[in-house]
């Protein structure tokens, strides 16, 4: 089982972070490496159970399913159905903790995944940094800093 | 029941935060409230039942009891034994995640409990600002968390 952890912080509050990130549907509106998505069968973005289908600007597109879903908590839990990664059991969870001091928000993305030994460096590495610190970067420069 | 919430970023490294953070017998170092304190029966700092007694600058003496430690998930809980504030089924719960863009440090630290009819407001604040965060802005100021070339 291989693991991703990144974490940052961003000089917002958490409410207006998570409104952001929370619609499963709106990775085109914050991540520059998403073109686009759509939810399958019409579904609310925010049913959990709800697939999204989105393509990457690399062309890539990928399936993947909202597990679980939390305005208290303030988290997102989702698998991937199908991508071009040579990956399977992929489960990530986007989480957003207030910081207290100067009221910003603390955010984390993690997943874990099952792979071939020789290829867990390459996909650490890629979905570390492609994927979530670039969704990061994104949002840190959408809310100043 | 008042819940007590605050937390900070501070820019060390986590595993050398957590080395500050976790000995339950060290605020006397570092906490401007926090005069002398001691554990208890001379058990290990981080044997999970133990007790520390230790007393304020104002002289009045506290004993929390270390509920939870650990060094997975970098956090710990501890209850209040015996106090002269009244602050009543005190359990307090401080934990630590590494913040990898920057290689920072996110503080946790919260609590629930419950007071005299009237008074949450106030000692809930009292609780938050000379407790919580006078302790994180002491420990943001300790010499051994500097960064190199600060």
């Amino acid at each position: 089982m291989a693991r991703v952890y990144v974490s940052s912080v961003i000089n917002a509050p958490a409410a207006r972070v998570w409104a952001r990130v929370r619609d499963f549907n709106g990775l085109p509106n914050w991540h520059p490496a998403i073109a686009e998505s759509r939810i399958e069968n019409g579904e609310p973005a925010d049913k959990v159970g709800c697939i999204r289908a989105f393509s990457l600007r690399n062309g890539d597109r990928l399936r993947e399913q909202l597990l679980g879903l939390s305005d208290y908590d303030m988290f997102c839990t989702y698998s991937i159905l199908d991508s071009p990664m040579p990956l399977t059991n992929y489960v990530a969870t986007l989480r957003l903790t207030p910081v207290t001091d100067q009221d910003r928000t603390f955010i984390e993305w993690s997943a874990d995944f099952d792979c071939q030994p020789d290829r867990e460096a390459e996909l650490v590495s890629g979905i570390g940094g492609n994927v979530f610190q670039g969704g990061f970067d994104a949002l840190k420069r959408a809310f100043g800093g | 029941m008042p819940k007590v919430v605050r937390s900070t970023i501070i820019d060390v490294p986590v595993d050398r935060l957590w080395a500050v953070v976790r000995d339950f017998n060290a605020h006397d170092q570092y906490h401007p409230v926090v005069a002398t304190s001691l554990i208890e029966r001379g058990h290990p700092v981080d044997r999970v039942g133990c007790v520390r007694r230790f007393t304020l600058r104002d002289g009045s003496e506290l004993r929390e009891q270390l509920l939870a430690l650990s060094d997975l998930e970098m956090s710990y809980s501890y209850c209040l034994l015996d106090t002269p504030i009244p602050l009543f089924n005190y359990v307090a719960h401080i934990r630590l995640l590494p913040v990898t863009d920057g290689n920072r440090s996110f503080w946790h630290w919260e609590s629930r409990f419950t007071t005299p009819p009237g008074r949450e407001a106030e000692l809930a604040r009292m609780v938050g600002d000379e407790v919580y965060v006078a302790g994180m802005e002491a420990v943001r100021q300790l010499p051994q968390l500097m960064r190199e070339g600060h």
